[in-house]
């Protein structure tokens, strides 16, 4: 790779905070600023009820988005994740219905789920086959394999104690104390261990990590069992909300998750980002959605809108870093 | 560079703004522009149909397979959602109880057009005698439709219909404007005849969710004008997508939103979760389009009083019927009726279309008794 | 990257002396075998209509091999021909151009979408999968957005010879995809151009040093991208007579999947539209021949996903070993 990217990750792992937080503080900004201007134009906008249900209704993009963050940053990427959270939900949902104790429909799901995506971090790692075509094959294969088996027939009757969303940690609501915990364990763990940081190495030149002591093999393996983990929990936060569970693939979820660690600032030439930028980019996905909505835009035009702002936020992105980049190389 | 997309993102907003503008007054987002006809206002009013001259398509030269078995094909919108999944079951039970028809169902896993007509074109290829259909949209699903017809394969549509030339039969399990009376009549009477609501739809381009939405709008003009319809949001068919915009409108109008229409089987269920979750169960009504088994626990907390459909069961097995008596030569260009079985006879209107029959209405004295 | 030193012998392509023979092989064998559980496969009516039905992904997989050589990817593709599809209709409707124009402004907006990408993926330098997914949000918002959802139809006779009509007993769209299939292939083997996009996707520094005009050949590529793009809707709006916004979608990962399967690396600095080629025809004549055969949808879906990896495995372990 490029000796931009060996600076940058050797920046990522020195005193980088300053240069990481630029863009978690320019999707802070963006998500207070925005929920100002919306709050001006319709007051609902601001009310604790709304604000808890943008919160609530998209936890699990947020979630998903961090382990899904750890596979871009490690220079991978995953097209499976929504096939698998389909399929996730469709297992936990089943489970529960058939008598299994709560405990196991939360468990063995979220198990399942590392092991799958761990199966496809050692097919990239070791078999050396691009996570694009592993993950994009799996994906057909989630998908396909979910409707063959369940004839697509929804879930309904979950017994009362599935519902895991809809416990409270100290009047917080689970989804999102979750979505707070993934995001800050996850976060602490990239910045501070060994393994953590060893995922930007990985990402940013597979080689010099490789020199400098890291597996890079391995790394890609743990970093997509992780991944599977968050995609569990992920599920198990949006399959426990609702009382019916759709045995069909969420249309659409691999996109936006992956839209969300992009808009995040985690940089697909690997090496650079953080989970907090793909949290933050998620409730600022999410928020805009619901912004539209509250500011009478017209329906036909909501989708374009969102497109054309996640495009200047990653164009703002980009450009912020440039210039950054431009004036450190003066020193 | 900063100002450059500083500037492209206002003219953005200005552009949606004006846009929006454009759209507050005049019809409801979401309708298509077809003309409407609005049935007469008050209770058990129906029109007798027009009876127009058959204009469905014929296939060339079909081998003539009257009494001998047939294999046929179902192509819906797509599989995976319990609608069709009770439409395939009421074809396998027609099959069975007429014992020389043989339906399979497959389908793309989304509802895409493209997808489906290249199912369509596969098992034209692989020769089947019928065609069964629920099309994703009219007019493009078309040309594949004229081939097979082209083939002499026999083809009729149910529950989404293509352009009449296209098909021999349509089985139409309501008309448009029955069941947009229905579902306005029944708000109405939820929350009277100056309350607001707003409307979850699948997508816009949904061809029966547009038509539907249309006659919704004509009907309400005519019979509950001071009823105000407030938005329409988009919802795919995904349940917590649905959930979402649901609660987001709830969020938005507080108490200014007294009803909520869901116009698919994935809309209705989550705009009752989204209701029930906010606490406002029998402040917020919830009337729409859904099969009864998604429907059971908000019917009987009472957050949901009627649910309007039809029996999809009953139109996958007038479907497999109308194919049986249009391949023996029984149901003919210019009848009136056909024999469907345990239905009895059902009417031909509008040319070529089979009507299933009003729409039905589900409710806590009779959900528990379907399951689908 | 070691490919450096390799690359100027991969690009002249030693009569296949790699991956695309072994794809064409694995055709082969797959082709027959299918052919011999399903007598109507391998007609020569079945055959032709599915290259007619394969000509729209295999338009876009051209451009999107030159794209992926040059060690970038476009997600948006699949956007570009639902807004390309909904400004043909729109602008011979509501502007009331004469059909032909119309055409004419539908591949501009195709070529030009593709340009915006190009512009901000080389002077902006947002990477391409970001830049890509961004404007498949928008792209696709756009075409809602104009459309208003309404669909256009109702055209001449004369529009539909290209969705539907046959030349000499061959689709005439399968034809134009032949066609453009040689030209692509010529230039990505015997030009400087196609050359200049090996170099790139091998080393793009190396390639900058040397001289060659990156940026200007990689918004070239982005460009024909969007203009593969429109003219794929252009043959879709013809096949199906109708206009739709959400045509397109998914169209993305179908092209990747043949373009990949193709044996172009996607990492860049190697591939060939002949390997796409048969990757494209591999996809459809495998999803053709598992419904004759009677396999479901769904059940298709599954051996498609594993054939896809399975492939892509084979051929990578044996070209290791060969190396």
């Amino acid at each position: 790779m490029s000796a931009t990217a060996v600076a940058g990750a050797a920046r990522a792992r020195t005193g980088g905070l300053r240069r990481f937080a630029s863009q978690e503080a320019l999707l802070a900004v963006a998500v207070i600023g925005l929920a100002v201007v919306v709050g001006f134009i319709n007051p609902r906008f601001l009310a604790y009820r709304n604000v808890a249900d943008i919160l609530l209704g998209n936890a699990y993009i947020a979630i998903a988005a961090v382990g899904m963050s750890m596979v871009i940053i490690s220079g991978n990427i995953d097209i499976s994740v929504g096939a698998l959270i389909g399929v996730l939900a469709t297992l936990s949902g089943s489970l529960a219905v058939a008598g299994a104790p709560t405990i196991v429909a939360w468990l063995v799901p979220v198990a399942l789920g590392v092991l799958v995506m761990a199966a496809q971090g050692a097919v990239v790692a070791y078999l050396r086959i691009p996570a694009i075509v592993v993950t994009l094959g799996m994906m057909s294969i989630l998908k396909g394999g979910l409707i063959s088996v369940t004839g697509g027939k929804w879930i309904t009757d979950l017994p009362q104690s599935f519902h895991l969303a809809d416990l409270n940690v100290l009047g917080v609501p689970m989804p999102v104390v979750i979505m707070a915990l993934a995001t800050a364990l996850a976060a602490l763990w990239m910045r501070y261990s060994a393994s953590g940081r060893a995922i930007y190495a990985t990402g940013g030149n597979a080689e010099a990590a490789r020199l400098c002591g890291v597996n890079p093999q391995r790394t890609v393996v743990m970093v997509f069992a992780l991944h599977g983990l968050f995609a569990g929990i992920a599920t198990l936060v949006y399959a426990t909300q609702l009382r019916v569970i759709q045995s069909t693939t969420p249309p659409g979820l691999e996109l936006t998750v992956i839209t969300a660690s992009v808009v995040g600032g985690v940089s697909i030439l690997g090496g650079v980002g953080t989970v907090i930028g793909s949290t933050l980019a998620a409730i600022l996905i999410a928020e805009i959605t619901s912004a539209l909505v509250f500011i009478n835009i017209s329906p036909y035009w909501t989708d374009a809108l969102r497109g054309g702002l996640i495009l200047a936020t990653v164009i703002a992105d980009i450009v912020r870093r440039r210039r950054r980049a431009a004036r450190g190389w003066k020193k | 560079m900063k100002s450059r997309y500083l500037l492209t993102t206002a003219a953005a907003f200005a552009l949606a703004a004006w846009s929006s503008g454009a759209s507050a007054a005049g019809k409801w987002d979401g309708a298509d522009d077809l003309p409407t006809n609005p049935l007469a206002c008050g209770a058990g009013a129906a029109e007798t149909p027009v009876s127009k001259p058959y204009d469905g398509g014929q296939p060339t030269n079909p081998p003539n397979k009257a009494g001998k078995e047939i294999t046929l094909v179902d192509v819906p919108k797509l599989i995976g959602i319990g609608y069709f999944n009770a439409t395939s079951k009421g074809m396998q039970d027609a099959a069975k109880e007429l014992g020389d028809v043989k339906v399979t169902t497959d389908g793309p896993t989304e509802a895409k057009i493209d997808e489906q007509i290249k199912f369509i074109d596969n098992y034209i290829t692989s020769g089947v005698d019928g065609i069964l259909f629920a099309a994703n949209d009219p007019v493009a699903i078309a040309p594949v439709l004229k081939k097979a017809l082209s083939k002499g394969i026999h083809v009729v549509g149910y529950d989404a219909n293509s352009t009449p030339d296209a098909r021999e039969w349509f089985v139409n399990q309501a008309e448009f404007n029955g069941i947009a009376k229905a579902m306005m009549d029944s708000m109405a009477k939820e929350i009277g005849e100056d309350g607001s609501f707003a409307i979850v739809t699948s997508t816009f381009t949904t061809p029966n969710q547009a038509r539907w939405i249309a006659e919704m709008q004509a009907y309400a003009a005519k019979c509950h004008p001071k009823m105000h319809w407030l938005e329409t949001v988009e919802a795919q068919e995904d349940n917590n997508l649905s959930f979402n915009q649901a609660t987001t409108l709830i969020n938005k109008y507080g108490d200014k939103l007294k009803g909520l229409f869901g116009m698919t089987s994935v809309a209705t269920p989550a705009s009752a979760e989204a209701v029930t979750k906010a606490g406002l169960c029998g402040k917020v009504a919830v009337v729409g389009l859904a099969t009864p088994n998604a429907m059971k626990p908000y019917v009987h907390d009472g957050c949901v009083k009627s649910v309007v459909l039809w029996n999809p069961i009953d139109l996958g097995y007038a479907a497999v019927y109308v194919m049986r008596a249009d391949v023996d030569g029984k149901l003919k260009p210019g009848d009136a009726s056909v024999d469907a079985g345990k239905l009895g006879k059902l009417n031909v209107i509008n040319g070529s279309e089979i009507l299933l029959g009003p729409p039905f209405i589900y409710d806590k004295g009779n959900i528990d008794k379907f399951d689908f | 990257m070691t490919v450096a030193a390799q690359a100027p012998a991969r690009k002249a392509p030693r009569w296949l002396a790699r991956h695309e023979t072994l794809l064409a092989v694995i055709l082969l064998v797959a082709l027959a075998g299918l052919g011999a559980f399903n007598e109507r496969f391998l007609t020569i009516d079945n055959l032709l209509n599915q290259g007619r039905l394969m000509t729209e992904i295999g338009l876009i997989a051209l451009p999107m091999t030159f794209v992926i050589i040059t060690g970038g990817i476009d997600l948006s593709v699949g956007a570009i021909v639902g807004l390309c599809a909904i400004m043909l209709g729109y602008s011979w409707k509501t502007f009331g151009f004469p059909l032909p124009l119309a055409i004419v402004f539908s591949l501009f907006v195709g070529g030009l979408a593709g340009f915006v990408n190009g512009l901000v993926i080389t002077r902006v330098k947002v990477p391409p999968l970001i830049m890509t997914i961004a404007t498949l949000a928008l792209y696709r918002g756009l075409a809602e957005g104009v459309s208003q959802a309404h669909s256009v139809r109702g055209y001449p006779e004369w529009f539909y010879f290209l969705g539907q009509g046959s030349v000499l007993g061959v689709p005439t769209q399968l034809l134009v995809l032949v066609v453009l299939v040689v030209v692509a292939g010529v230039a990505l083997d015997r030009t400087t151009f196609g050359r200049t996009l090996y170099a790139i996707g091998s080393n793009e520094t190396a390639a900058r040093f040397s001289a060659l005009n990156v940026d200007r050949a990689k918004l070239i590529v982005y460009t024909l991208s969007g203009l593969a793009s429109a003219l794929a809707a252009w043959v879709l709006v013809s096949r199906v007579t109708t206009t739709r916004m959400d045509m397109g979608q998914g169209y993305e990962l179908d092209v990747i999947a043949a373009v990949v399967l193709g044996g172009t690396s996607i990492f860049g600095g190697s591939g060939t539209i002949w390997g796409t080629a048969i990757g494209l025809a591999m996809i459809q004549l495998l999803k053709n021949g598992l419904a004759l055969t009677g396999v479901k949808g769904d059940a298709t879906i599954v051996v498609i996903g594993a054939a896809l990896i399975l492939s892509v495995l084979v051929a990578s372990s044996l070209q290791r070993r060969r190396d």
